[in-house]
Formats: structure tokens, sequence, C-alpha cells
């Protein structure tokens, strides 16, 4: 018998009475407001922060004030140029190389201040969201969703994305005497620029 | 040849000694389980949504092969090579098959339970595999050859300057270097390199979801998603235990999991992978190794509602001052002494009784696994199953005898030559030495409650008081 | 109502004024009460360490000894939690069904049956640190706790707080085990003691003078802790206070 055969007739042989079992219904719980400002304060504890917007500034202008050493910013979005666009990143490698990714979320969590992001917005090179430097995200308002059961009932990416992921906030480790260190491995910092 | 159990007792004792080690140890997973206490204070469905999370676990677990042939399905259907292990024997077989058919001999990582349980490293390290530990904490454990002691921060036991020697060694750091921030960017520029020019990447997972072929890797360091999409080789090992029916019930799960493991309200990073990325293959080992068989454990199936977010342990006041490396096995902490003995029930048949049973652990478990009474459960089938000490097993059978025989009871607490016979002192007596050590003993009395019962109400006739009451009012 | 008093054997071998608080508290409450001479145990030290055969003999006494009362009454939560949740080393008659639930510890008894309202008697000058062993707090659930997030209750404070003259001490880790654990206390005796003195040592640094609480087994542990790292604190059964104990 396979393993698989083996290992699938002796949890049939030692399950509980799945009749005792019942699945609950779907939960949709807990604070229904999808708030910019739930969005944002969220977003600060996990250590995101939102890009400032003075007045007369164009998302050029604000990363440009934001990360001035920045040589690579890499643009994964149509209505921002960069100096490189995402297309024309050939490999994680180089990749590596990038200081700031622009790039646009489908939706964020006001729960939790996280945002989405799939292949679809970052081309197939997933790697780059993590490999950059920095990393800036384009969202709007519109698309926000309260919480975490909102999220994962009203939106469609989750179950079409073949990668999907929820950034909330920039990498973090604690793994040295509890220290908190925001910029892990992956991102230092993450930003949103609202749209 | 005879597997010696662990001697927790003994590691505890030495991880006390070393002060500043210990303090901080307790400190900060004390620390812990007030962060998460403040994440379920914010949250007023709190309460439900544990109670919805074991509903959900333990539905799917009751259902698990219907769940894992739907997952099974889904998963191929979009591209994932899906590979079932029965043991860890298994695994670490298949991990290497994969390996080998690419060619790979450079393999980054994520942290992996599964992994850790399989022994992977070992196994596949003399077969010319470079296994890079990518994970912040699981590579300060990887260079210092130990186990993770934690299962979510698993060099919690060590202290900044023990890191920075490690690195010195193996990074040749600064062995002085006292800044974690400055010792943790030494991690990411030793890394980097190593995860651009890896040939594989692998990762655990925290859950699998039936109705799409999803699983989800929920990390802090972006480890993960580096380890996962940078090569075009993706294996994800995860127990066959980590199942949900529906992409909605991670709602639930999400939103408990790392409240109740850190305090902070989602990791950084909580990964859907439902497929491989353009060019890039992806692979996931469905492991059993032992699961099946703990399933069909009426007392015990339960415990497969783990979600791994340590809770448990941060809460328990013998694991923060005894240290996870004292339970010598992959998992540690009270939900550890529950699942080990599933293992080897000999070696870890101490773990059991590593614990004053005070519930603490029960109560802060968010899929409300009832940990400590498993543990009380474990005690009776090791005394059953004859692996209890010798001492032990006899003064419990003594006092037993003792207890149901009130005139030898009595004579043994009077302490008359009676007792003599019916307890051996010298054995009873060397088994309580330790209470001594760092305690004194109760002080001796005068006479005991029942002889001043027999005086003062038997032999006075048992009128005495009644209506004492009014006396007392003028106090 | 006719009250069986259960002294547990630690209680009664090394204090005996906890035992005579309870039963004159008991009496002067007017209350019938009655202690079976042929008490010893009830069977929880065997069980607690998996030998729940060896349990047997003391549960069965037990209930021989207790059955004919309409409510057993002890100054201990482990042992209540042991005949109300635990007793089952011996088969489930409707005699041992009616033992075990009408065991009572002492502080439910007083707070839900008798529903003492005041305690005139009583008067206790000092600050004191409430210990809530594990057993009341999270199986007799006679005190709410922190890892619920429920709503504040405390029916050992509810009864402190009709005694004169009485203060509180707010521990930092209010329920955290101390250590004890029965036969933990000596197969771990490290991690038992260290949790022991740190228990003692916040109650002592949040400034009590007494330490009190419904289990007297959790005190002797303290109290050796204490004793042995010289942290100046005393111990007290609630019952004492409650019978009127001025220190």
């Amino acid at each position: 018998m396979s393993a698989r055969d083996t290992i699938l007739s002796r949890l049939r042989d030692n399950r509980p009475k799945p009749a005792e079992h019942p699945l609950p219904p779907v939960a949709r719980l807990g604070d229904m407001d999808n708030g910019q400002a739930r969005f944002e304060n969220s977003l600060q504890i996990l250590g995101g922060q939102v890009l400032e917007r003075q007045e007369g500034d164009t998302l050029a202008t604000a990363i440009a004030r934001r990360f001035p050493d920045a040589k690579i910013v890499c643009s994964a979005v149509p209505e921002f140029d960069g100096t490189i666009r995402i297309q024309d990143l050939a490999s994680p490698q180089q990749a590596a190389t990038v200081d700031v990714l622009v790039v646009r979320a489908p939706f964020g969590i006001a729960e939790m201040g996280s945002i989405f992001l799939s292949e679809a917005q970052l081309h197939n090179l997933n790697s780059a969201a993590h490999l950059t430097q920095h990393i800036v995200v384009i969202l709007s308002p519109a698309d926000l969703t309260a919480n975490m059961h909102t999220a994962y009932i009203e939106r469609p990416e989750f179950k079409s994305a073949r990668y999907g992921v929820l950034m909330s906030g920039p990498s973090a480790t604690a793994d040295i005497q509890g220290v908190l260190i925001r910029g892990a491995q992956g991102v230092r910092t993450l930003s949103v620029w609202w749209d | 040849m005879k597997v010696k159990p662990v001697n927790h007792a003994r590691a505890a004792a030495e991880f006390i000694e070393d002060t500043p080690h210990m303090t901080f140890h307790d400190e900060r997973l004390w620390d812990l389980r007030q962060k998460r206490d403040q994440q379920m204070h914010i949250l007023p469905e709190w309460q439900d949504l544990r109670t919805l999370a074991s509903q959900i676990k333990e539905h799917t677990l009751a259902n698990l092969p219907e769940y894992l042939e739907q997952f099974e399905a889904n998963a191929r259907k979009n591209g994932i090579h899906v590979h079932w292990a029965a043991d860890a024997a298994d695994h670490n077989r298949i991990v290497g098959e994969i390996l080998e058919k690419h060619g790979a001999k450079s393999l980054i990582k994520s942290k992996s339970m599964v992994t850790e349980e399989c022994s992977m490293r070992e196994y596949l390290e003399p077969r010319g595999v470079v296994v890079t530990e990518t994970d912040l904490g699981e590579r300060i454990q990887q260079l210092d050859d130990q186990m993770p002691s934690h299962i979510v921060v698993p060099a919690v036991h060590k202290l900044i300057p023990d890191v920075a020697k490690i690195f010195a060694e193996h990074y040749h750091t600064d062995p002085k270097d006292n800044d974690a921030q400055s010792l943790a960017w030494q991690q990411r520029l030793a890394a980097r390199p190593v995860i651009l020019a890896a040939d594989a990447g692998m990762t655990g997972g925290n859950f699998l979801v039936a109705e799409t072929g999803t699983f989800v890797v929920c990390t802090n360091e972006g480890n993960a998603d580096l380890s996962a999409t940078v090569p075009g080789l993706h294996i994800a090992t995860l127990g066959i235990e980590r199942l949900v029916p529906r992409m909605a019930d991670l709602g639930v799960f999400v939103r408990l999991l790392s409240r109740s493991a850190l305090g902070s309200p989602i990791t950084q990073y909580t990964t859907h992978f439902r497929g491989p990325q353009e060019g890039s293959e992806m692979h996931v080992v469905l492991v059993d190794n032992g699961r099946s068989h703990r399933l069909g454990m009426e007392e015990f199936w339960t415990s497969l509602k783990c979600i791994r977010c340590g809770a448990c342990m941060n809460t328990c006041p013998v694991y923060r001052r005894s240290g996870g490396l004292s339970y010598g096995a992959v998992y540690s902490g009270p939900i550890g002494a529950i699942i080990d003995p599933t293992f080897n029930e000999r070696k870890y048949s101490t773990l059991p009784f590593a614990s004053t049973m005070n519930g603490s652990c029960t109560n802060v478990c968010p899929v409300k696994i009832n940990i400590h009474e498993q543990l009380y459960k474990w005690r009776r089938v090791l005394a059953e199953h004859h692996e209890l000490p010798f001492v032990k097993r006899e003064i419990m059978h003594m006092a037993g005898k003792l207890m149901g025989q009130p005139k030898l009871y009595r004579a043994a607490i009077n302490g008359t030559e009676v007792a003599l016979s019916a307890m051996p002192r010298f054995v009873l007596y060397n088994w309580l030495n330790p209470w001594g050590k760092h305690r004194e003993l109760p002080h001796p009395v005068s006479q005991t409650f029942h002889n001043w019962y027999k005086k003062n109400r038997v032999d006075a006739g048992k009128a005495a008081p009644k209506a004492t009451a009014k006396k007392g009012e003028n106090a | 109502m006719r009250i069986g008093l259960f002294v547990p054997c630690y209680i009664d071998a090394f204090y005996p004024k906890t035992g005579i608080a309870t039963l004159e508290l008991l009496e002067r409450l007017g209350q019938d009460v009655d202690y079976p001479m042929d008490q010893t145990c009830c069977g929880q030290p065997m069980a607690n360490s998996g030998c729940n055969k060896d349990a047997a003999a003391a549960e069965a006494l037990f209930v021989k000894n207790f059955a004919q009362y309409d409510a057993i009454v002890m100054p201990s939560g482990s042992c209540a939690h042991h005949v109300r949740d635990n007793f089952d080393a011996i088969p489930q008659t409707d005699e041992v069904r009616h033992v075990r639930k009408h065991t009572y510890e002492l502080v439910e008894f007083l707070h839900d049956v008798l529903k003492v309202e005041d305690f005139p008697w009583a008067e206790f000058p000092h600050k004191v640190g409430l210990h809530n062993s594990c057993g009341t707090l999270r199986a007799l659930r006679t005190a709410s706790m922190s890892e619920l997030g429920e709503p504040f209750f405390s029916k050992p404070m509810d009864l402190l707080s009709k005694v004169k003259g009485i203060s509180f001490a707010t521990p930092k880790r209010p329920d955290e085990c101390c250590g004890f654990g029965g036969t933990f206390s000596v197969t771990e005796e490290a991690v038992s003691a260290k949790m022991g003195v740190d228990k003692v040592r916040d109650h002592h640094g949040a400034g009590a003078e007494y330490i009190v609480s419904a289990d007297t087994s959790c005190m002797m542990h303290q109290q050796g802790c204490a004793e042995r790292a010289g942290v100046p604190i005393r111990f007290i059964h609630i019952a004492e206070i409650l019978n009127g104990a001025r220190e």
C-alpha cells in the first residue's frame, strides 16, 4: 500500500465520529469599521507608515523626499516611472539590487493594516517584494476591507492568486533577546501611499 | 538498548542556576503572555473565536481523510506536486529525491517544526545538501547545534552575548557586539547571498486549505517568502493536521495565531501559496509521522488541534523557569508534554510530570486544547504502562494502602511503631529529601487536629459550640 | 443541613489551627458540623501521580465517612477539586455521586451555599496578598482568571472584604502558580522552589504582610521557600481570618 493509502485508511479507522463534530457556519465577527483611520492605526502598530504627502506632492516627489539615497527605484505600476520597470528585472538576483519598489495593492485590511500583493501586481517576480530594501504600496481607501473575516469572505484574490501575500508592515524579528527590530530579512520599511 | 527518560528536573535545575538567563527567559515570555492578554482585551469576540477555532479543527480532524483528498485534488489541479509521508523516514527520502532530481545542493529553509521532528537536516547533510536555516532564531540554533527551545522564538533562552559569540565564530563578526540591531543586520548580510544562490527553498506551513488547495505560511522576518520565491524550487512540509476546510476559516485562525503567540495582531507576512510561480516548481509533503495514530487516542486526539502558537509555553510557569531545551524534545512546554509521549512513551515519560497542572495553558490555548487535563490523563497512562520511577510507584502504592486504613494511618501520623511497619520511612524520607534543598519544613505542632477534636469535641461531648455566634459579636 | 468536615492530612498534621478555625467558623455560623474520626485522605496524591488505582482505598473510605452528610466541606481547594472532578478510582455508585456533588471548598460553601453576609467577630488590621490556588482559580472557579479576560470576580475577596481593617496588596502576577504541585514539589524541587520564592517575593514586593489562601498546601510550600530565602512574610488560612484571628 502507498503511504497515501496507508495514511488515509488509518485516519478512517481512527477518526472521531464526524456526526459529532459539525462545521460551524463561516464566521463574520468583530469590528466592521473599514475606514482609513483604522487602517493607518493598525499599520503603525505593525511598523508600517503612511508616505507623507505635502502640498503639491506627487508620488515621485514624495518618494524622492522619503528615500533621498535610493539609486534604483523600481516601478510595478504604469502611473509611475521610477528608474526601472519591474518587467525589466530579469531575475531575483537583479531584484535584489532594488532600493525602493513601488507597487499597487488591490486591497488592504483595516483591522491589521495589511496590504495584499500577488503575482498579478508583482508581474510574476514575487521575490521582488521581499528583496527590495523598501516598498511603497499604493492603496485606495475604497479598497479597504474591515477585518480578516470580511477579507477572506469578500476578496476573490485569495482564490485566484497563486501567490498571495498579506504584508503587515516591514519584516521584523525579536529573536535576539526580545529586542524588536523592524527590517529583518525582507523589506526594511513599508510605506502606504493613499491614492 | 533501553531508552532513558529525559531528565527534565536536572536540566531545569541547571537552567535555574544561571540566574541572568533564567530571569530574562521568564520575563521575556511573561511579557509575551501579557501582550497576548492585551490583544484579547481589545477583541470582545475573543472567546467566540476560540470556540470557533476549536470547532473547526475538531470537525476537520473528524473528516480528515476527505479534506486531505480534497486538498490534494485542488493542489494538483493548480500544478502543485503533492507527496504523502507516512513517517519521518518517508519525509526525508521524499525531500532528498526532489532535491536530487533537480541536482540541488543548497537548500534554504524557513522554520518548520515538522522538519525538526523528522531530523531532516541530519538526513540531508551527509547526502551533500547544505541546509541553511534562514529564520534568525533558527539559524542561531543551527549554528549552535541545538534544537529550537521554543516553537515560535527558537533562541529565546539566549542573551545578546551568546549570539555575538556564535556569530563571531561563524560570521567572523565582533564577539563583543552588544547590539541586537547590529547582530540582526549581520544575519541579513550573511543570509542574502546564500538565499540568492540557493538551488531550492523550503518552508513549513501553518494551514492547508482543502477548498482551494492552498497552504499558508505565517512569518515575521520575510525569510520564508524569500526561501519560497527566490529559488525556482519550493518544497513545503506540513503535518496532515494543518487543514482547515474553507478559505474563510482562515479569518478565525489568522486573527488568533499571532495574537496568541506574540501579542501582535498578525504576523508581518501571511502568505497564501496556491500554485507555483511561473517557471518554478512547487511540492507539498503531507506528513503523518504518528498523527493518524494519535487521532485514534480517545483522550489525546484533540492535541492535533494545535496551531503551534506557543501561548501555552509563554504562560507556563514551569517552562519559563526550566527553558525549552530541558524537555529534551522537538516540542517543549505544555503542548510538548502531551504530544511527545506519542512519539516515544518511555523517553518522554517524565514530561507530563514536569507540570503543576495549574491549567493556565488550557485557558490561553486559542483552539481550546484541554492541555492540563491531558497531562493528568497521560500520568495515568504512563503509570499503567509502568513508565513511572520505581520508588515513586512504590510510595504511591504504600500510601494508597495506608490511606484506606484509618487506624494504621492514625498510628503513622502519630509516629508509632506501627507506622514503621506500614511505611518504610527511609524510602519515604530519601524521596522527600529534595523538599529541604531550597525550602524549610513545616513547623512541628503539639497535636494534630484529630487529637484536638477528640479532646475538645468528642470527649467534651460535642456540645461545646453551636451558640458561639453570639459570643463572637463583641470581639 | 448536616455538614461533614474533611480536614486534609497535611492540615491535620502540620496546620491543626486551620482545621480548628474551619470547624469553629462553621459552628459560629450555626451549622451542625461533624468530623468523622476515621478520615484519612481524599486520594488526590495517588491520583495526581497517575497511580489512580492506588487512590481507590482512600476514595472508598472517603465515601464511607461522608456519604451520610448533606454537605462535605473542606478548607482545601485542591482536595475539593479532586473529589468533585477526578474522583473515579472507584465505581460511581449513587453514594459516590452524592458525595462528589455535595463536596465544597470552604470559601464557596460560605459564599454560595450559606451566603454569609458578614463576619462581625472578624478583624484583621493587616495588608494581605490573596493567593488563589490553581485548583480554586481554574477548576472550582472561585475567582476570575486573567487568561480568559472575564469580568473580575473573587469569592475569597468578597468574604475577606467583610473583615474589618483588612487591606489588599496587588502582586504583579496574581494568577501565577506557586509551584507546589503535590509530588512536583519534590520530583521537580528546583523549579518548584524557584516558583515558590518568586511568588512570595511578588507578594512581599507588593507590600503584603501576610499571604492568605484557601489552600494550605500551597502555603506550606511558600512558607518553606520564604523562610529559606529570608522573605519576611507570614501565612494564614482564610478560615482563620474569617474566624476572627487577629494575627
